[in-house]
């Protein structure tokens, strides 16, 4: 039980998360894999099927960059709608945090 | 699972798929393999922490099936969704799988019905030509009234259809497996 919470939660805050790492700066799959794999403990795989999903419904574009070492790399940069989701959704968060944290017993 | 397994894995499991579609997919999966190796990772880990190559494959298979469905209403579309689901319903055969199956038999019960209404007023209608006599009249009227129902309960049918794939693929995406981590960090 505890297990399947965790994995909702995870689920419903890994979008939140990526527009978050690409509002910092733009971004590869593997760098967003790797990176969303060490702090939230998802499948790597998760996150190319989430990207194709954000591309689709126009958060994100893509550009590829050749690199000197290794396969030429598609990067991946928030649209302005993608900036004004990011934002739209970190305020949903916030809001959702405080109010169960408030029901917790946990005064802010 | 080395490079190779999980990608023909992952390829074999998007079948269906635009080609151009699988490529683009099998080729993120593939530069990720290229990435981890020339970070020194062994092909096994790296495809141990993507996860199960069938599932990413069913749940890829159906986003795309559902999408196609959203952009474009028409009766290829609903096919393709409700392809999309079937795939994820044999993972999910408690509550996914039996709606379903329940949404399936409902549409082809009704759909024949549909049919068979609209083929015994044709019948009337045409077995009243020619319109000479009052009794032909009535047949003739009774077999409009019939067909004409038979499109209309067949126009219900198809709303029914899309309301129930509409609250489906809702469920469905709710319950994606993707997320769920094979290894523990």
């Amino acid at each position: 039980m505890t297990e399947s919470i965790q994995i909702q939660l995870k689920k419903g805050a890994l979008e939140l998360c990526v527009l978050a790492l690409l509002s910092r700066r733009e971004s590869y799959g593997y760098e967003i894999a790797s990176t969303l794999a060490v702090a939230m403990g998802t499948g790597e795989g998760t996150i190319y099927p989430l990207m194709r999903r954000m591309q689709n419904d126009g958060l994100v574009d893509t550009h590829l960059v050749e690199s000197a070492s290794g396969p030429s790399r598609k990067y991946y940069r928030l649209t302005s709608a993608g900036r004004s989701a990011f934002e739209a959704q970190k305020r949903e968060w916030r809001h959702f945090v405080s109010a169960v944290s408030e029901l917790l017993g946990e005064s802010r | 699972m080395t490079r190779a397994d999980f990608l023909s894995v992952l390829r074999a499991g998007l079948k269906g798929l635009p080609a151009a579609e699988v490529d683009d997919i099998v080729a993120d999966y593939a530069t990720h393999f290229d990435e981890g190796l020339a970070l020194g990772r062994r092909e096994e880990d790296v495809a141990a922490a993507l996860g199960d190559a069938r599932q990413l494959a069913r749940e890829l298979r159906a986003e795309a099936g559902l999408r196609r469905w959203e952009t474009q209403r028409s009766a290829a579309t609903v096919g393709a969704a409700l392809l999309a689901l079937g795939g994820l319903a044999t993972v999910d055969v408690f509550i996914l799988l039996p709606l379903l199956l329940v949404l399936a038999l409902a549409a082809l019960v009704t759909g024949l019905v549909v049919i068979a209404l609209t083929v015994v007023g044709l019948g009337m209608l045409a077995g009243a030509l020619p319109f000479g006599h009052a009794t032909h009249w009535a047949a003739a009227l009774a077999g409009f009234g019939l067909a004409a129902g038979g499109v209309g309960v067949g126009a219900l049918v198809l709303l029914a259809v899309n309301g129930a794939l509409t609250l489906l693929s809702r469920y469905a995406r709710l319950h994606y497996r993707l997320i769920k981590p094979t290894t523990s960090p």
